[in-house]
């Protein structure tokens, strides 16, 4: 519970407070929030296994976060940045759907 | 779930899933807030820059052309305006010629008194070349502007291009008065010979002499420019 609450908080600090990005950083928030939410879904569908470890979830948080970012970087410094990304966001797209898929079956049964 | 647990490990997702949110927030806004260039690649952008460049660099082509093009017409204009000037002058030069303008300048004013009636047009034709002979300008006699196809006729009441004029007779002379002076005052000139007809002459040279009168121009008929 409390964790959404903190979900809640961080979108509303982002529109009110409205800070702006190092212009450096922005070409990875993209990448890194779609990693987070691949974290997130994960760590949802484990809870829903009953098998959540919060040091886990934040590991996997954080190595999502960072690898999805190192991802970006390499394919800029590369020259296929554009692809990479692309890349990246299939594969973590494809992750949330499995682990949306997981998280249905517990809570519809289906 | 309810009242919420302050574990450890309920407090760190918080904080995890804050910043996801607020990482969500900042790029969901700048996305939509932000230019179309605010998310372009490197690359992508580049290329706009070197479309943009292009861009420029045919417009200042254009600018060059265009500016040319102004310059010459400029050119052009300053060119038939000078022709324009030119053609005035010319145009004022010639009517003085031709008696079609007023003309105004020094010269001489010479007044023959005729009390005996002896003074017919060949004296005057006389007066008239050597005033022409000494350099003058623009020639009037009585009102009458002499011009190239003047003709003067009658031996007592003389017309000059039909216009009867009889003494006393007033020239208005514009030219050079010390040339035109002694061309009258030679001996067995036009003074004398008009002297020993009892005619008097007086010649008074004039800083300022007006010929006004005019004559219209007349468009030939059978002369025919050869150029």
């Amino acid at each position: 519970m409390i964790a959404v609450i903190g979900l809640v908080l961080g979108v509303l600090a982002g529109l009110v407070v409205q800070p702006v990005l190092p212009s450096l950083m922005e070409p990875y928030l993209p990448i890194a929030v779609v990693a987070a939410l691949d974290a997130v879904f994960g760590g949802l569908r484990a809870m829903l296994d009953g098998i959540f470890n919060d040091k886990v979830f934040v590991v996997s948080f954080l190595s999502n976060v960072v690898v999805a970012a190192l991802i970006v970087f390499l394919g800029d410094k590369l020259g296929v940045g554009s692809q990479l990304s692309t890349g990246v966001v299939v594969v973590l797209g494809i992750r949330i759907f499995s682990n949306a898929a997981a998280i249905r079956r517990h809570v519809f049964r289906a | 779930m309810w009242p919420p647990r302050f574990s450890r490990a309920q407090v760190i997702v918080a904080v995890l899933l804050f910043v996801l949110g607020l990482g969500l927030a900042i790029q969901v806004r700048s996305t939509s807030e932000g230019g179309p260039l605010r998310g372009a690649r490197q690359e992508d952008l580049v290329r706009i820059l070197d479309e943009l460049d292009d861009r420029t660099a045919r417009l200042q082509d254009e600018k060059q052309r265009l500016e040319g093009q102004r310059r010459e017409l400029e050119n052009s204009s300053d060119q038939a305006e000078e022709a324009r000037r030119q053609t005035k002058q010319k145009e004022r030069e010639l009517g003085v010629l031709a008696g079609t303008v007023g003309a105004e300048g020094p010269g001489i004013r010479i007044t023959i008194q005729d009390p005996s009636r002896a003074v017919d047009a060949d004296m005057l034709l006389d007066a008239i070349q050597e005033l022409r002979a000494a350099g003058a300008e623009a020639i009037e006699i009585n009102d009458v502007r002499i011009v190239a196809s003047t003709y003067l006729e009658g031996s007592r009441k003389v017309r000059i291009d039909g216009h009867p004029v009889s003494a006393p007779y007033r020239f208005s002379v514009i030219g050079e008065a010390k040339d035109l002076e002694p061309a009258l005052n030679i001996p067995g000139g036009v003074v004398q010979t008009l002297e020993r007809e009892q005619a008097t002459v007086r010649v008074t040279p004039s800083e300022k002499i007006t010929v006004d009168a005019l004559r219209s121009a007349k468009q030939p008929d059978y002369a025919q420019s050869s150029e």
